[in-house]
C-alpha cells in the first residue's frame, strides 16, 4: 500500500497572496529515499507540512484536493498519533532546541520521554544515536550554547532516536561542512536499509544523485517532475526548473555537446569515474577525447 | 565538527542517570515538595515566635543551614545584600516614624522612639526570615529538580515547561538585546545623551528582539510537536530523584509540627 | 496544580501558540527592565511584555506572565511578591483592553495608561500599606520617608509618591505595546487567539477546522 497519497492537492496560507501549492498529484512508496529539490519558496517545506498534516491541522489556510496517509485521510487523523508516527526534522536548526534541558544528552531522550519510553531503554537508544552520530564529545554540554552545525545534528539525533518510521528530513546539512554533510547522509542510507520510508528536502545536488532513489522537483508550487533519481537527474525538466545537474553530470553533457558523448550520462562520481576509465581503455591512443 | 577526532562516550556521565541525582549533600538531596514544606513552616514559625529573638533564631538558622549544605558562598553575599537593602530600610523607616512614648532623641522632624526601634526590628526580622526561606529554597533546589518533583506529582509537563523555557528566553532575548544594542549605537542611535533621546533608544533596541522571538514561536511549536510534547502517553523521565527516606518524611512531620506549635504558643502563650 | 487537568486543556483552547508566547513575554519584562536601567531611564518599563501578551493571547496569558515575571524576581527579591497582584491585573486588563480594539488606535491607547498607571500606584499602594505598613523595602520608600519627614501624613506619602511614578511608566509602557503591535506579521496574528482583532478583514475561514480536537485524557495522574 502506498504510503501517502496526494490528488489535486492545493494549498493557500491564510492570508498569502498566491497560492504555495498547486495541483500536486504524487504517490510515496514506503521504503524509499525521496528527495525533493527545487528553488528557493518553491514550495518544498510546504509540500512536507501537507505530507505531515502540519497543514491544516496548525498552519491555517485553504487546503483543496485529496491527502491520504497510510490509507487514511489526512483530516481523519489524529495530530498528536501524526507526530508520533512521522518523524520531522526542520529547517532552521536554532528553533529545533527545546531550551528546557542543559545537557545534549537530555535533550535527545526529550522525545523519548515523551512518548513514556522507559529509562533504561531511553538510555540505550540515545547512546546509540549519539554514537552512530559523532556526538560523544558533546553529550554533556548544554544544547543551548553550541554552534549552529552542531544544534543541527543534536536535531537530527533527537528525531532519530525516537525511530519513527517514516522521517521528513528538510534540508538537515544547511549548517555542516563537506564532511559532516557526507556523514549526515550516510546516517539517512542506514536509516532507510532498516527499512524506513523517507523524505528528503536538500540542495546539495551531489548528494542527491549519490543517496535518493527517487526524485521529486518543484517549481512554483507544482511538482514538474517526479521520478527515479536516475532519470530525473539527466533530464530537461531539472534544468527548467533552476535546479543545477550534478557536477558529473554537466561535465558530460559538456562532453556532449563537444560532440565526444559519453556511452551513457553519469550522476554519480563513481559511475562517472568508470565512465571516463573506459573511454580512455577503448581509446588508448586518443588523448584528445578527453 | 568533522569526524575525524574520535572521542571516547563519556560512560560515567551516561550512567549517572541510572542512580537517583544527587548533589552530594543531605540538605541538597532532600526532595525539593519536603523542603518546601521545611521552608514554608520555617517561615510560619518565624512569623508565630516572639520578636526580635523569634525571627532572629530562623535568619541565623538559615546561614547555618547553608553552610552545611555547602552553599554559604552563593547563599550569604545574596542574604547579606537582602539585609543591608531591604531590611535596613525597613528597619530604619520604622525606627524614624513610628510614634511612641520613650523618644530616645529628635532629629528636626523626625523623632526616634524606643517602641518604634523594636517594631521595626521585629517587623523587618520576620521579613528577612520569610525573604531567607525563599532565597535559601532556590539556593538549595535547581529549579529543575522542582520541575521534575511537581511532574512526578502530577503537574502537566505543559505548565513545567513555560517555567523552564522562561528563564532559557531570559537568557536568548537578552543576548540578543545586547548584540542589537550594538548593533544600534554603531548605527548611530544615540543611547547617551539627554532623557528625551535615552527614552527614544527603547524602542528600537526592545522591538526587534521581541519581534524575533516572537517569530520563532511557530517553528518552535512544530519541533516540539515532533517531539512528541503533545503526545497523551504518561511521559517517562530520564532523571530521577531520591526516594523520599522515613528519616526524611520524620524530619518534614517534626518542622511541621514546631510551626504548629509555634501558632499555638503565639494564639495562647505570648501575644 | 490541583487542576492541572485543566490547565492543559486551557492552554489547548489558546491555541498551540500560546504557551510559546508566555516565555517571551516573561523575558521581555525582564529586558525591558534591563534596557530601562542601562539607558539609565527614570521608569521601570517591565511590564511589557505582560501586556503584550495579554493583547495578543488573551487576558488570562498575560496575568500569567505577570504572575512568573513577579515570581521569578521574587527569588532574589522575595518582598516584591506581593507586588505580584499588580500584574495579574494588569495581564487582565491588557486582554479586556485589547478584545475591545483599544491598542488599534493611538490615542485610545495613550488613554489606557490610565487605569495601568491607577491600577499600579493605588493598589500597588495598598499592598505596601498592608503588608509592609506603608513603608516598604524598595528605593519608593524612601521617597516615602522623605515626605513624611517633611510632615506628610503616611498613607498621603504612599500615593504622592507613586502616583507621578506610574504614569512616567505606564505612558512609555502602551506607547511601546502599540508601536510593537503595529509591526507583528499577518501570519502571527492569525494563530493568536485576540490576533483576530488586529487583522482588519473578517476572522480566517478555512475550510478544514484548524482547530485541534481537545485531548480529555492528557494526563491520566491526578495530584493526590
Ligand atoms: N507559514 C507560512 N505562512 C504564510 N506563507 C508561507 C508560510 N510558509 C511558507 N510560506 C510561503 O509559501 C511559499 C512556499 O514556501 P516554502 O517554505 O514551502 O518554500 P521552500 O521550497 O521550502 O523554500 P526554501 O528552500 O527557502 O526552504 C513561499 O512563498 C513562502 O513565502
Ligand atoms: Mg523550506
Amino acid at each position: 500500500m502506498e504510503l501517502v497519497s496526494l490528488r489535486n492537492v492545493g494549498f493557500t496560507y491564510a492570508y498569502g497572496d498566491k497560492p504555495a501549492l498547486t495541483d500536486i498529484s504524487l504517490t510515496i512508496e514506503p521504503g524509499l529515499l525521496y528527495g525533493v529539490v527545487g528553488l528557493n519558496a518553491s514550495g518544498k517545506s510546504t509540500l512536507c507540512s501537507v505530507i505531515r498534516g502540519i497543514i491544516p491541522h496548525f498552519h491555517h489556510g485553504e487546503l483543496t484536493g485529496e491527502v491520504r496517509i497510510m490509507g487514511k485521510d489526512l483530516l481523519d487523523w489524529d495530530p498528536a498519533e501524526l507526530s508520533k508516527s512521522i518523524g520531522y526534522v526542520f529547517q532552521n536548526p536554532f528553533t529545533q532546541i527545546s531550551g528546557v534541558k542543559e545537557t545534549v544528552f537530555e535533550e535527545i531522550a526529550l522525545g523519548l520521554e515523551n512518548l513514556g519510553i522507559e529509562r533504561e531503554e531511553m538510555i540505550e537508544r540515545v547512546t546509540v544515536v549519539v554514537r552512530e552520530l559523532g556526538l560523544e564529545a558533546l553529550i554533556r554540554k548544554n544544547p543551548n550554547e553550541l554552534s549552529g552545525g552542531q544544534r543541527q545534528k543534536v536535531a537530527f539525533a533527537s528525531i532519530i532516536a525516537m525511530d519513527a518510521d517514516f522521517i521528513i528530513i528538510d534540508e538537515p546539512t544547511s549548517q555542516l561542512d563537506p564532511d559532516a554533510s557526507e556523514a549526515v547522509f550516510g546516517i539517512i542510507r542506514q536509516l532507510k536499509e532498516r527499512g524506513k520510508s523517507i523524505i528528503l528536502v536538500e540542495h546539495k545536488i551531489d548528494l542527491m544523485a549519490e543517496y535518493a532513489d527517487r526524485i521529486i522537483v518543484m517549481k512554483g508550487g507544482q511538482v514538474v517532475m517526479e521520478g527515479p533519481a536516475r532519470d530525473v537527474l539527466v533530464s530537461d525538466g531539472l534544468g527548467d526548473a533552476g535546479v543545477p545537474y550534478p557536477e558529473v553530470t554537466e561535465l558530460a553533457f559538456a562532453l556532449a555537446r563537444a560532440g565526444k558523448p559519453l556511452s551513457s550520462v553519469p550522476i554519480t562520481r563513481a559511475e562517472a569515474a568508470q565512465l571516463v576509465s573506459d573511454r580512455i581503455k577503448e581509446a588508448p591512443h586518443a588523448h584528445s577525447a578527453l | 565538527m568533522g569526524s575525524s577526532t574520535v572521542h571516547e562516550l563519556d560512560q560515567d556521565f551516561i550512567n549517572s542517570f541510572r542512580s537517583p541525582a544527587t548533589a552530594g549533600n543531605r540538605i541538597r538531596d532532600l526532595n525539593p515538595i519536603s523542603f518546601a514544606i521545611i521552608m514554608l513552616s520555617c517561615s510560619v514559625t518565624a512569623i508565630a515566635l516572639p520578636g526580635p529573638a523569634g525571627p532572629a533564631a530562623i535568619c541565623l538558622l538559615f546561614a547555618v543551614l547553608s553552610v552545611a549544605a555547602g552553599l554559604a558562598k552563593t547563599f550569604l553575599p545574596l542574604y547579606g545584600k537582602l539585609f543591608a537593602v531591604v531590611g535596613l530600610i525597613l528597619f530604619v523607616l520604622r525606627a524614624a516614624f513610628l510614634p511612641g512614648n520613650h523618644i530616645l532623641w529628635t532629629v528636626g522632624p523626625i523623632s526616634i522612639s524606643a517602641e518604634g526601634i523594636i517594631q521595626g526590628l521585629n517587623f523587618s526580622l520576620v521579613v528577612m526570615a520569610v525573604c531567607g526561606a525563599v532565597t535559601f529554597f532556590f539556593a538549595v533546589t535547581p529549579m529543575k529538580n522542582l520541575m521534575l518533583a511537581l511532574e512526578q506529582r502530577g503537574v502537566t509537563p505543559r505548565a513545567t515547561y513555560i517555567i523552564l523555557a522562561s528563564f532559557q528566553a531570559i537568557t536568548d532575548l537578552g543576548k540578543n538585546t545586547k548584540v542589537v544594542m550594538d548593533a544600534q549605537k554603531s548605527r548611530g542611535i544615540e543611547t547617551e545623551g539627554g532623557m528625551v533621546r535615552r527614552t527614544t533608544a527603547f524602542l528600537p533596541i526592545l522591538a526587534p528582539v521581541f519581534l524575533a522571538a516572537m517569530s520563532q514561536t511557530e517553528e518552535r511549536a512544530l519541533a516540539l510537536d515532533a517531539r512528541a510534547f503533545n503526545s497523551r502517553n504518561r511521559h517517562s523521565h530520564l532523571v530521577s530523584l531520591r526516594p523520599v527516606s522515613s528519616a526524611e518524611i520524620i524530619v518534614v512531620c517534626a518542622v511541621a509540627l514546631g510551626a504548629v506549635l509555634s501558632i499555638v504558643g503565639a494564639v495562647f502563650i505570648w501575644n | 496544580m490541583k487542576h492541572k487537568k485543566g490547565f492543559s486543556a486551557l492552554m489547548r483552547s489558546y491555541g498551540r501558540l500560546t504557551i510559546f508566547m508566555i516565555p517571551i513575554g516573561i523575558a521581555t519584562n525582564f529586558i525591558g527592565g534591563q534596557i530601562a536601567i542601562l539607558l539609565k531611564l527614570p521608569m521601570y518599563l517591565d511590564s511589557i511584555g505582560t501586556i503584550l501578551v495579554g493583547a495578543l493571547c488573551g487576558g488570562l496569558p498575560g496575568a500569567l506572565v505577570g504572575t512568573i515575571s513577579n515570581l521569578i524576581n521574587s527569588i532574589t527579591s522575595p518582598t516584591l511578591a506581593p507586588y505580584a497582584t499588580l500584574s495579574i491585573l494588569f495581564g487582565f486588563l491588557a486582554g479586556w483592553l485589547s478584545k475591545h480594539g483599544v491598542f488599534k488606535s493611538l490615542w485610545k491607547t495613550l488613554l489606557a495608561s490610565i487605569p495601568f498607571a491607577l491600577i499600579g500606584s493605588i493598589l500597588g499602594g495598598l499592598i505596601t500599606i498592608w503588608v509592609f505598613g506603608g513603608l516598604g523595602g524598595s528605593g519608593g520608600a524612601l521617597i516615602v520617608g522623605a515626605l513624611v519627614a517633611a510632615g506628610m501624613d503616611l498613607n498621603a506619602a504612599v500615593f504622592t509618591a507613586a502616583i507621578p511614578m506610574d504614569f512616567l511608566d505606564k505612558i512609555p509602557t502602551v506607547l511601546v505595546v502599540f508601536l510593537i503591535l503595529k509591526r507583528i506579521p499577518t501570519r502571527l496574528f492569525v494563530k493568536l487567539p485576540l490576533g483576530y482583532v488586529y487583522l482588519n478583514k473578517a476572522k480566517t475561514t478555512s475550510t478544514t477546522s484548524a482547530v485541534n480536537p481537545v485531548d480529555d485524557e492528557d494526563d491520566e495522574l491526578a495530584l493526590g
